[in-house]
């Protein structure tokens, strides 16, 4: 500094030293105090990006994540994305984990405001929770759901709601594990005040999630948790999604009905999920039972995806149908690789790799891939028609998936169980504890209209699905399109 | 073993473990000179992948800020590796001007730095979900142009067939490391570089622009992850925004094994996870990532240092 001032010719005594230093001491006080706060401005935004980009912000145009406080005031409408900022706490609401945590150490305002919530039930429209994976590996089928589920909601609510009361459904991400279903699952129980939840995506989610709604009364619809024992978790948990052991046995007759010949049989399965797992169970049950001769058992996990070795594996067996359960991903890849690698026999695919997403793993090596599935876009029946005009308007060309159909169903289910209990005694005079007690009592007893075609439960929970589709891939020139045409 | 399924194992562990340790590389390259581990690496890795599938004129899925979009145009595989490799390497350089460099400056303790650099990697991982949505993205079935799925290593009658995807993998890889070990080793640049990491105030002091050097580093560094994510993107999948991240992973461990800050290090690293994964039996290869780091403590058991890690002199 005083150098600057020699060099700009000014006077240099003890006077103006001191008085140039204190300036620039202040000038680096104001510096580092604005350096500072835009540091501060910038983590906070990291940080809102960081989660409220992977909540409220992972699809756009989709839900946000509602701006609950501890007050428990109701919740926001889907799709209202400005609503979390006005708030002025959207980072708090990113935050599933958070609020639970802080619903948990304050039982006595949550209480009150569930009575609260109950009463002004009658006049706004009713809250559903969807909690299914947005985010993470199993993105790509929690995202099916989530469309589904719009589509859905949209749907009633053009069509009058609850006897003219609106839904409004809650969306809380998941993600694609078992702590992140926990979170979602009290968050909507707590602080969104849901009447009921379709949710969530992976049978694993649904063993540790599941069991929280049940002790909280909260009735549960899984649109997509079709392992062994999902009915059984508790009295509030019901599936409109059929069990593995009902629908896997139907595409191996397909394969049969292709190639009566097939002898040798190679199975392979996720072995870190317990959907796959208990799939491939049914898989190999079924092929013993057809006398066929299962000649292998490999193992992968959802999260490789470099399977030379299994390919290479199998192919040695020289099998004539190869049986794969895992997600779209990591099977896609492993239909793709077998294919590279030279197979040229039939393929079964689990309920995993019932979407379109596959295409885009597997492109060409795609076509001619066999599944079984609980919905058909081909299914000629009027709901299925207006389900899919519904969808076109969301995603055009597109033909639904299973997991679109599932979620629609999930939430057509809890509004027409609604509409019959607000027939028989008016829900919005009822507290929400009773609701959600009387809406399970309901569900379980109605008969369904659905994209799925016609369901209903048994009184533990499972479906009764009348029909079940087999599917064969087949791709368009293009490599990267491609159609499930209804074989069975 | 058979003799099929020996070289088949062989071929894909050196393919893999050479896409391995050139993303380990990009590490290395920042640890030298910096001291720090940029977790953020694993980020760039899985953006590179997106550059080059959007330069050979793949489109956006339906979800995601930019859905059904796609470039007017789509290059040749080869020169979209290098060009999404070079913007790969140009966002590190981004990365470096604003998450370490204002750390540096202040003196901030690496851990600081560490945890800056794990904030860029989850902001980046998110902004390309919030732009492409979360769904995988293959590079179309014709992308080596002209190869067949798989290449015959074998007769006729007694076929080794390995994907042509993994023979490109280690061609691609087996080219990069010679360059750069060119680079780093016989060129001016490669010598001012190794200055800078031996000792950045000596350097600035012999009148080298350390800054520049850094700059260069993170470049360098960022251009190895795209390449590497480009090349396991086009084998297999981009499995969406997170499929750096279990990479990220086995990248540490490959630098870890190999020795912190050794080039010839991350290289073996590399190849000796590579092989152990791919010669791993079928039954277990769910696995592999459980193999990799075990590999990695026996070997820290033995050689704290790394299979070509120096021992570090602490001067008092």
């Amino acid at each position: 500094m005083q150098a600057n001032a020699w060099s700009l010719g000014l006077r240099t005594d003890v006077t103006v030293t001191v008085n140039i230093r204190r300036r620039f001491k202040m000038f680096k006080m104001f510096r580092r105090v604005r350096l500072g706060s835009i540091t501060a401005l910038a983590i906070g935004a990291m940080l809102l990006v960081a989660c409220g980009g992977e909540l409220a912000t992972a699809i756009p145009g989709a839900p946000t994540i509602e701006p609950t406080t501890a007050a428990g005031i109701a919740t926001t409408v889907s799709g209202a994305a400005d609503t979390a900022v006005a708030a002025g706490n959207t980072a708090v609401s990113g935050a599933g984990t958070v609020i639970s945590e802080a619903a948990t150490a304050l039982p006595t305002t949550v209480a009150g405001a569930a009575t609260s919530i109950a009463g002004a039930l009658g006049s706004g429209p009713i809250p559903i929770g969807i909690g299914v994976a947005q985010t993470g590996a199993v993105a790509l089928l929690g995202q099916e759901e989530v469309t589904g589920a719009q589509v859905a909601e949209k749907f009633f609510n053009d069509k009058g709601g609850v006897n003219g009361t609106q839904i409004k459904l809650i969306f809380q991400d998941t993600a694609g594990d078992e702590a992140g279903a926990i979170n979602a699952f009290q968050s909507l129980i707590n602080q969104g005040n849901v009447v009921g939840i379709v949710g969530p995506t992976l049978s694993q989610q649904a063993f540790s999630a599941d069991p929280i709604a049940d002790r909280a009364h909260v009735p549960v619809l899984g649109p997509s948790n079709t392992a062994k024992g999902i009915p059984q978790i508790g009295d509030y948990i019901a599936r409109v999604s059929a069990p593995v052991a009902v629908v896997a046995p139907n595409a191996i007759d397909a394969a049969l009905g292709i190639n009566p010949n097939i002898k040798n049989v190679v199975v392979l399965y996720a072995q870190d999920d317990a959907f796959s797992k208990s799939e491939t169970g049914t898989f190999q049950d079924t092929v013993k039972a057809k006398g066929l001769n299962l000649t292998q058992v490999l193992t992968f996990s959802t999260k490789d995806t470099d399977f030379q070795k299994q390919a290479t594996d199998t192919i040695s067996q020289k099998p004539d149908l190869v049986i794969v359960s895992g997600l779209a991903q990591d099977g896609g890849n492993l239909v793709k690789q077998l294919r590279d690698l030279g197979y040229k026999g039939l393929i079964i695919g689990g309920n995993g790799l019932n979407t379109a997403n596959v295409f885009k793993v597997c492109q060409a090596q795609c076509d001619g891939l066999i599944i079984a599935e609980a919905y058909s876009p081909e299914a000629n029946t009027d709901m299925n028609s207006q389900f899919k005009e519904a969808m076109k308007a969301k995603q055009g060309d597109k033909p639904p998936s299973q997991f679109n159909a599932q979620a629609f169903t999930g939430v057509q289910v809890f509004v027409e169980a609604l509409k019959s209990l607000d027939n028989k005694s008016k829900i919005s005079g009822m507290s929400l504890a009773d609701l959600r007690t009387a809406l399970n009592k309901e569900i379980l007893a109605g008969k369904y209209d659905t994209p799925l075609g016609s369901i209903s439960f048994t009184p533990e929970g499972e479906i009764n699905q009348a029909k079940f589709y087999v599917a064969q891939i087949k791709m368009n020139p293009d490599g990267t399109t491609g159609t499930f045409t209804y074989i069975k | 073993m058979d003799l099929t399924s020996f070289v088949q194992s062989l071929l894909n562990g050196l393919s893999i473990g050479s896409v391995y340790a050139i993303f380990a590389l990009g590490y290395t390259l920042v640890f030298s000179i910096l001291g720090i581990i940029n977790f953020a690496h694993a980020a760039v890795f899985t953006l590179g992948a997106y550059f080059t599938y959007a330069l050979v004129g793949g489109a956006v899925g339906f979800n995601g800020l930019l859905a059904n979009k796609a470039l007017p145009f789509g290059l040749p595989f080869a020169l979209a590796l290098i060009l999404g490799s070079v913007l790969a390497g140009l966002v590190a350089v981004i990365i470096e001007v604003l998450a370490f460099r204002p750390l540096r400056a202040k003196r901030a303790d690496p851990l600081l730095t560490l945890v800056s650099s794990l904030g860029v990697a989850i902001l980046i991982t998110n902004l390309i979900q919030y732009l492409v949505g979360a769904e995988p993205y293959s590079f179309p079935s014709n992308t080596y142009e002209g190869l067949p799925p798989a290449i015959n290593f074998g007769t006729p009658n007694s076929p080794i067939p390995i994907r042509s995807a993994q023979v490109v993998i280690f061609g691609v890889s087996v080219v990069i490391l010679v360059i750069l070990t060119f680079i780093i080793n016989y060129t001016q640049f490669g010598k001012a570089l190794r200055a800078v990491a031996e000792d950045a105030t000596t350097a600035s002091l012999l009148g080298i622009n350390t800054d520049f050097y850094i700059l260069l580093a993170f470049f360098l560094s960022g251009f190895l992850g795209g390449v590497a994510g480009t090349l396991v993107g086009s084998s297999v999948t981009i499995a969406g925004p997170y499929f750096g991240i279990s990479f990220g992973l086995k990248g540490l461990a490959v630098i870890v094994l190999g020795g912190l800050g050794s080039i010839p290090g991350a290289v073996a690293g590399g190849l000796v996870i590579g092989l152990a994964e791919s010669f791993l039996p079928a039954e277990l290869s769910s696995y592999r990532d459980a193999v990799a780091f075990a590999v990695l403590f026996i070997v820290l058991l033995i050689r704290p240092r790394g299979l070509l890690g120096r021992t570090q002199i602490q001067k008092v």
